[in-house]
């Protein structure tokens, strides 16, 4: 066979392809094929940087008696994931109309603790309390996995010290502040035998004694006695491994960024293609993933669009109609796996 | 040069005040040549593209180049045959790529939902 001409005729025509290898619920670990080296990267920087999620961003600290200085603890708040359910329909903070912040673009959340006891008392994630409206019943709860339901640490009292911190948690990307990333890691390998050469592996002895193969090695044919280098050759089989921090499930998270990387795309072609693209296939989709273009009737259309909804007739997220995801509904993560 | 860094992180990746997403200019020393600006973007974008661009039998030379590190943006010069302007294969090459997620997100949530009655069954 010609891999030359499989890889550029055959494989690609097709499109992306997926083998989903093992998925729960915090996790998808996956083979993409059929795409190249640059598509497939650039959907694992998108997911690692600019899928939209919620996490403390404001902390009005009332009281803070404990050892750790109020910069440490609201430092701590802003890295505890919360739920990210439907964030579509909750607004950017910059992009409402409210004064500082509001039900629509924030979940608020109060800390109240204090140690009585002899012993030293450990303050959780889950003694966070959701007060005040939200845009939907989920969003902003902590996010808690631990068989003992307590989340993680946030501070330690002793006897007689208190806490007490108002938290406004917001949407955001993880390109502004890392605590609004949706992944813990993104896994992503090709070319596990190094056939194309694009690694130069730094060795003391024997290159193969010292890189053992990973677990991709066993989906692929290593380079046969005597086989000649193929300098034709380009990457088209990537392995990746979506672990999520909990506030979203990983297939949310693969369709948020395809989402993300469609918006872009569509912000390109609506500067580019200019008008004639507005009753196109992409719809109003070339709002950037923050909001409208400058110029653009905020809710003109008395609504708030999904970015492809005009192309695929979905109905508006802000609408409370079905997501842009299809079949896939957002937080099933907890029913039955 | 410490002034010129953004302010606010969010300067990273939200278009400035009557600020484009895309400028661009025709190179005059080279024919069917342009370079496009890209604003408030990065290699996940300018790779993209400019791999994408380099499929086409009518593109000459495509590349891009991120000026400056602390500067979110990327200039993108391509050179076509002279059959389609450099901007509409840039627009062609969008719409593929656009077509190409849409394939994979259907992809994938076929897989899921397939992974997940497996899953059901195993319980
Ligand atoms: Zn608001």
């Amino acid at each position: 066979m010609d891999y030359d001409t499989y890889a550029v005729d055959g494989a690609e025509e097709l499109g992306p392809r997926v083998t989903i290898r093992e998925a729960n619920n915090v996790a998808v670990d996956f083979i993409l094929r059929g795409a190249d080296l640059a598509f497939a990267n650039s959907l694992r920087r998108v997911i690692l940087s600019e899928i939209p999620t919620i996490a403390i961003d404001l902390v009005e600290v009332e009281s803070n008696t404990s050892v750790l200085a109020d910069e440490f603890v609201c430092h701590r708040l802003g890295l505890i994931p919360l739920n990210s359910k439907d964030v579509d329909d909750v607004l950017y903070t910059r992009d409402c109309e409210c004064d500082q912040y509001c039900e629509s673009c924030s979940v608020t959340l109060t800390l109240h603790a204090r140690c009585t006891g002899d012993d030293v008392m450990k303050v959780y994630a889950r003694d966070l309390v959701v007060t005040g409206g939200r845009v939907n019943d989920q969003v902003g709860n902590p996010v808690i996995t631990d068989a003992k339901g307590e989340g993680c640490v946030i501070v330690k009292l002793r006897k007689g010290q208190e806490i007490r911190v108002k938290c406004i948690a917001k949407k955001g990307i993880a390109k502004e502040h890392a605590k609004w990333m949706p992944t813990a890691a993104v896994g992503f390998e090709y070319d596990p035998h190094n056939k194309l050469r694009h690694l130069d592996l730094w060795f003391e002895e024997d290159a193969k004694k010292e890189w053992p193969p990973t677990k991709n090695a066993d989906w692929e044919d290593p380079l046969q006695e005597g086989e000649p280098f193929n300098y034709d050759a380009q990457p088209d089989v990537f392995y990746f491994n979506v672990e999520t921090v909990g506030g979203l499930p990983p297939d949310v998270i693969m369709q948020q960024g395809i989402k993300v990387l469609q918006q872009k795309l569509a912000a390109v072609i609506q500067e580019l293609a200019g008008g004639d693209e507005r009753n196109g296939d992409y719809g109003d989709g070339a709002r950037s993933p923050d909001g409208p273009p400058p110029g653009t009737a905020y809710g003109a259309d008395g609504g708030y669009t999904t970015p492809f909804g005009v192309g695929t007739g979905n109905a508006s997220a802000w609408g409370g109609g079905t997501t842009p995801y299809g079949a896939t509904p957002y937080g099933n993560s907890g029913a039955g796996w | 040069m410490k002034a010129d860094l953004p302010a606010d992180r969010f300067e990273l990746f939200l278009l400035g005040d009557g600020e484009k997403k895309v400028t661009w200019a025709l190179d005059t020393r080279v024919p069917n040549t342009a370079i496009f600006t890209f604003n408030k973007e990065d290699h996940t974008l300018g790779n993209l593209l400019s791999s994408r661009l380099h499929k086409y039998p009518t593109i000459k030379f495509s590349a891009y180049i991120i000026p400056h590190p602390l500067k979110p943006s990327f200039d993108l010069r391509v050179t076509t045959d002279g059959s389609i302007t450099p901007r509409d294969a840039i627009v062609q090459a969008c719409r593929d790529v656009v077509q190409d997620l849409e394939v994979l997100s259907r992809e994938f949530t076929k897989e899921w939902e397939l992974k997940k009655i497996t899953n059901i069954g195993r319980d």
